[in-house]
């Protein structure tokens, strides 16, 4: 195995790991709270808080799973980057509007710092931009490899 | 597509609902009876709101006014009871504001000094020792001054805020404030925004 799919591995469990986790920990916990970190950031509507609370663990999640098991890699990886960038972008937003955020509200109830996550975003948005350039062929170990297309 | 793959989009997608439908708590441990002290409304109201609040967190010091204004609108429908969750890694201050507000209350002079400890609360926030602004509350809420002294050096009395930080943590409380409305959990300004909808619903129930 080459160093382009050991990198590619590593990425896949790394980025996959992350994003189950967030998600997971979120949808377990009372999605109210998580309404109210997203009230915060005051950029929804109140009509909104409800259902993107309950939606935005499941979507981590089904992401996650997909990259972690390597099905549809690239397009895994795409939602992903998506993912990733949203949340620098909305994290950036409080800072340039002044929000002092407690806790970003990315991992539950666990209070990270909105600048570690802004940090720890931007590394897994490079990682799977990079990762989903080199997964144009089924990556080793995965459901891509696996399965066939037909 | 091929039947291998949908199975396994089927599976991968089925797999995150499924595992927090086997986590996920659905009911919450009970609430534990407070003195009446800490409580405020009509006693024999329909709706109960339990406030699980922290006097050094700025959102709950920005909510009280509104908290004031709901019971006003309803009053006679709604009781409100007041559970202290004091959020100690983040505010230094917020167990001796408790304690103090505990000293008040056992003399039944709580909601006088609940009020005052969240008016003032950018003078005491940051303070190393905020005794003497807690002394002043007392005496602005007319509080007897040595007993309040005698109470607010017993370390015995944090007890009672600790019994309400763990109920407030075994449902899953995270948050300052949080409130419950019956089954309804409304957390930090969603009060303001659905507090009075959610109380209208529990009144038609």
């Amino acid at each position: 195995m080459n160093v382009k799919n050991i990198l590619l591995i590593i990425t896949r469990v790394a980025v996959g790991a992350v994003l189950l986790y967030a998600g997971f920990i979120k949808a377990i916990g009372p999605s109210a709270e998580f309404a109210a970190i997203l009230e915060a950031y005051k950029l929804f509507p109140p009509s909104f808080l409800t259902p993107l609370s309950v939606a935005v663990p499941y979507v981590e999640m089904w992401a996650g799973l997909f990259v972690l098991t390597g099905l549809y890699t690239r397009q895994a990886f795409f939602a992903a980057a998506s993912l990733f960038t949203i949340f620098l972008v909305a994290l950036a937003s409080t800072l340039v509007r002044g929000i002092d955020l407690a806790s970003c509200g990315c991992f539950g109830p666990d209070a990270l710092s909105p600048r570690y996550t802004m940090i720890l975003d931007a590394v897994l948005l490079a990682l799977s931009l990079v990762s989903s350039n080199l997964a144009k062929l089924p990556p080793p170990l995965s459901l891509d490899r696996a399965l066939p297309k037909i | 597509m091929s039947i291998q793959r949908f199975i396994a989009v089927t599976l991968l997608l089925a797999l995150p609902p499924a595992s927090v439908y086997m986590v996920k708590q659905t009911s919450w441990g009970p609430i534990l009876a407070a003195p009446t002290t800490r409580q405020t409304g009509d006693p024999k109201a329909k709706v109960v709101i339990v406030e699980y609040s922290d006097f050094q967190c700025p959102s709950c010091a920005k909510l009280d006014p509104f908290i004031h204004q709901l019971l006003e609108t309803y009053k006679g429908k709604v009781r409100l009871i007041y559970k202290y969750y004091p959020l100690t890694k983040i505010h230094k201050n917020a167990m001796p504001s408790a304690h103090a507000a505990d000293c008040a209350a056992l003399q039944d002079r709580f909601w006088p000094y609940h009020d005052r400890l969240f008016q003032t609360q950018a003078s005491w926030e940051n303070l190393s020792d905020p005794t003497t602004s807690f002394m002043a509350i007392a005496q602005e809420s007319k509080l007897d001054i040595p007993k309040f002294q005698s109470c607010y050096a017993d370390p015995a009395r944090v007890a009672v805020i600790e019994q309400d930080a763990e109920e407030a943590q075994a449902r899953q409380v995270s948050a300052t404030p949080t409130f419950f409305i019956g089954d309804e959990r409304l957390v930090g300004q969603v009060m303001a925004s659905d507090g009075a909808r959610t109380i209208e619903k529990a009144l038609r129930q």
